[in-house]
């Protein structure tokens, strides 16, 4: 049964969660036998319940680290998994129903993981998604065009696709998500495992590409790149929890930020030398960097002024990077890990 | 080949030691007809490379490709299915059309393309039970072993073994109501004469039957294990 979302909003979900139940089996043989009759199992909450609105043409930027419930998210709006808890809706739908209609609207694009058929050329391939998604081929093929020009790939269109480079393959794999029109991106990790080269080309085709057409995109990646030119939403996920829900520039004014410190020294250092109660500078060593935050910067800059002969000092505004993973590593720390045993 | 050579001496091995024309009211001549064209048969109805490929899938998390698409999975594979056993059909099927002309055993070449719709019509069937099996995949590791113990299972069935005009009246008539003597024996025996257009006619309606009854437990079993599945390898 499908739901009214108001005009305006693509995915809703209400309580949606998801715990996966695994069996927890101690090492050896006998262990192995025992869990024939005595199985001991554990359930990990990876998605706690969770209450979102997305509106239709949003970007939004999903980080978190490995094992924070960012895939489970979107397995659950894409419909390949059913959730433990809760409801959503994508464009009136409910994902996991996986009705013909609802899937023609979306697309999955999984960082590293073949969607193509592996010993077809791509041609081929396009051929074939433009009869699964029923689309008009002649059109069809003029929209492979387009992307393949701004993609730069369409001289290995009629390469096998065993044949090509990693970051060819990516680039099909992309025209191959966006060749039925989504209306709902979801983009895992797509420029994981990609050069520098590939990586830039392809992020700035995705701002191009939403710039003209205007999907709805969920962007999960460990490269804060990706996520600072693209998303204009920022959600934090650790531990299964959503832990910040706002813009970049929101956030960014919102964490303390830190500056870099860096210098050398024209001599090894010939004892230990604290900065500040968190920082000491190890002796031995000439070449120094530590972060400090914004109020700090002043008397740990004003010490390491009076070493002598100290040159190359460098002030640095730390990544943003840097700036997620130590918000998030203090909001793990506050967490709970979202595990239970049972029998 | 090897097994239809194998077959083809035992049979020969059985008659010399009978010391008679006939056993259960066919001579020689027909029950090598029957091993050659049952072994091409049984080599179309039989399925490994499919049903293994959609248990990887399942397995390795690749069915995440096709759950994201408008596609139906079992859909998919039935015409991937299909369009092999096609192709492979109509080359293969050379070999046994030449040695039956050629030694000149006994076949009925108007009733073929009959038998060969009963055959492909069974396929349907063969596909349904791969994908039932296939499910399990989602609850259990490494199913393959079931494939193995389906395949055997119907390797003694389907009358590839031996004609179940062997078989005693009352394991003959149990077996005629199963959908698996489709496999082999109801298809070669149209065609070498053994059975005439009823018994085609049965293994018309018991493959059908078999398709409903296995299409509703595949369908039960998908809906069961789509529930369960976590999105390996996403």
């Amino acid at each position: 049964m499908t739901k009214r979302l108001e005009p305006h909003i693509a995915i809703e979900t209400q309580d949606l969660g998801r715990s996966f139940k695994t069996y927890s089996k101690s090492e050896g043989i006998l262990a192995s036998l025992r869990g024939f009759w005595d199985r001991k199992y554990e359930e990990r909450v990876a998605l706690a319940p969770t209450n979102l609105r997305i509106e239709s043409g949003q970007i939004i930027g999903l980080v978190g680290a490995n094992g924070a419930g960012k895939t489970t998210f979107l397995k659950l709006l894409s419909g390949l998994i059913h959730p433990s808890s809760g409801t959503a809706q994508v464009l009136g739908y409910s994902p996991w129903e996986r009705k013909p209609e609802f899937l023609s609207q979306i697309a999955l694009l999984l960082g590293q993981k073949n969607q193509l058929w592996w010993d077809l050329s791509p041609m081929d391939s396009f051929a074939l998604l433009t009869e699964i998604y029923d689309k008009d081929a002649a059109l069809s093929r003029k929209r492979l065009a387009m992307l393949a020009e701004i993609l730069a790939c369409g001289h290995v269109l009629k390469t096998q696709l065993r044949r090509l480079s990693l970051g060819e393959r990516m680039k099909m794999e992309i025209i191959g998500a966006l060749l039925h029109e989504p209306k709902i991106l979801f983009l895992d990790e797509p420029t994981i495992g990609l050069d520098i080269v590939a990586q830039t080309s392809i992020r700035n085709f995705l701002v191009e590409y939403v710039k003209l057409q205007g999907p709805t995109v969920i962007l999960t990646s460990h490269y804060m790149d990706d996520i600072a030119m693209l998303a204009d939403r920022l959600l934090l996920i650790s531990k299964g929890q959503f832990v910040y829900d706002g813009t970049v520039d929101s956030f960014v004014a919102k964490t303390e930020q830190k500056q870099k410190i860096s210098f050398s020294l024209a001599a090894p250092l010939d004892q230990d030398f604290q900065i500040n109660p968190q920082i000491f500078l190890k002796a031995g060593e000439q070449e120094f960097s530590f972060s400090v935050l914004g109020h700090e910067l002043p008397p740990a800059l004003a010490k390491v002024a009076a070493f002598p002969q100290v040159h190359n000092i460098r002030i640095e505004e730390v990544d943003f990077e840097d700036v997620i993973h130590s918000f998030l590593e203090k909001e793990s720390r506050v967490l709970s890990p979202g595990h239970s045993e049972s029998p | 080949m090897v097994t239809s050579l194998i077959e083809v001496a035992v049979w020969t091995g059985i008659f010399r030691g009978l010391q008679a024309t006939t056993l259960g009211g066919f001579g020689l001549d027909n029950y090598l007809a029957y091993a050659i064209w049952g072994s091409f048969v049984a080599r179309i109805s039989v399925t490994w490379n499919y049903e293994s490929r959609m248990i990887e899938e399942i397995e390795s998390g690749s069915i995440n490709v096709l759950l994201s698409r408008p596609t139906s999975f079992y859909e998919y594979y039935l015409f991937q299915f299909f369009g092999y056993k096609v192709v492979t059909t109509f080359i293969s099927l050379l070999v046994p059309l030449t040695a039956a002309l050629w030694f000149d055993l006994p076949i009925f070449l108007d009733r073929l393309p009959l038998a060969l719709l009963l055959i492909f019509y069974y396929l349907i069937l063969v596909h349904t039970l791969s994908f039932c099996i296939a499910t399990i995949a989602f609850h259990l590791n490494r199913v393959h072993s079931f494939t193995v113990a389906k395949n055997l299972s119907l390797w003694l069935l389907s009358g590839e073994l031996i004609p179940l005009d062997l078989l005693p009246d009352f394991w003959r008539g149990i077996l005629l109501n199963l959908p698996f003597a489709n496999a082999v024996y109801i298809p070669v025996g149209y065609i070498t004469g053994r059975g005439d257009i009823a018994l085609l006619q049965q293994g018309f309606l018991t493959t059908t039957i078999g398709i409903i009854f296995f299409g509703l437990l595949a369908r039960l079993s998908w809906q069961s294990g789509i529930r369960v599945y976590t999105g390996t390898g996403a």
